[in-house]
């Protein structure tokens, strides 16, 4: 079963806020976003190891997350970290979207029930940034069905040895 | 030429939606027509105010003006809140298959745990 990403945007502001629930303990969540070993293992939807996954984990540090993807497909998510508070803050610019502005994206982890809350905010700089984005109609037509993901990541998180 | 038009209209969406009070306003409309008079009792704001408002929302193309005997209630209109749904859509489904993708590598690093613990 899937859990469900919460979502909601104050259209009278610039902040879209996603909330989600992971049943793994703050620590846990915390680490899988900020050691280049476990994004470059989940970062691609795909389930496909990072081409490239560069961490500089420091206020000022950067980071490039580069998938394989095919010829003309493949898609880097880079950004600058801000704060980092383990185990329950992590904040960065970053372009929050493929080819979106830069955005400031806060993510809290917060305890619960031996799980972890998740919670992205993503800031983006002016209206005019939407405005941008809508106009860009960001091509995800590529995206595999949710349903065969998650069977398919269930599989690769089992079969993964990072030790 | 069609993506500027449609970008000017969302900034006008959003500028309208902006203020707390066309919210509400909207919200009211959204479980039926309502004139003026019947607007500003709820809200508590002259008439004036609630007129400015109102102008504000229909230059949005949110709400309409119906035509009645009498009153001239007005109406909601879904298409430009349609707009606002649109844009947040691909930051769902960027995040979504990511946020999915994290949650499958958890459960995996937690299956694996315990069955380390099973075998010590």
């Amino acid at each position: 079963m899937l859990e469900r990403l919460n979502m909601t945007a104050d259209p009278g502001s610039t902040t879209i806020v996603m909330t989600r629930f992971f049943d793994a303990p703050p620590s846990a969540v915390f680490e899988a976003w900020t050691r280049a070993e476990h994004i470059a293992h989940w970062w691609d939807p795909s389930g496909a190891p990072l081409a490239v996954c560069e961490v500089d984990l420091r206020p000022g540090g950067s980071f490039r997350w580069v998938n394989q993807g095919d010829k003309g497909t493949e898609h880097s998510f880079t950004g600058t970290y801000s704060r980092i508070s383990p185990p329950d803050e992590l904040v960065f610019a970053a372009r929050t979207l493929p080819s979106g502005p830069y955005s400031l994206a806060t993510l809290s982890f917060i305890e619960d029930s031996g799980g972890t809350k998740f919670t992205m905010t993503i800031e983006c700089q002016s209206v005019e940034n939407r405005k941008a984005l809508l106009a860009m109609r960001i091509d995800v037509g590529t995206a595999r069905t949710l349903e065969n993901l998650a069977v398919f990541l269930h599989k690769t998180g089992r079969t993964e040895e990072s030790k | 030429m069609v993506i500027d038009a449609l970008s000017d209209s969302l900034g006008l969406t959003f500028s309208a939606l902006a203020d707390p009070t066309r919210r509400a306003i909207l919200a009211r409309l959204a479980s039926g027509d309502a004139d003026v008079s019947e607007l500003m009792k709820p809200f508590a704001l002259t008439q004036p105010t609630i007129s400015k408002h109102l102008k504000v929302l229909e230059r949005a193309g949110l709400i309409t003006q119906g035509r009645d005997a009498q009153r001239r209630p007005r109406k909601l209109i879904g298409v430009p809140l349609r707009d606002v749904a649109e844009w947040v859509e691909p930051y769902r489904r960027f995040w979504e298959l990511r946020l999915d993708s994290l949650d499958g590598y958890l459960k995996g690093m937690t299956a694996k745990e315990k069955r380390r613990a099973g075998k010590a």
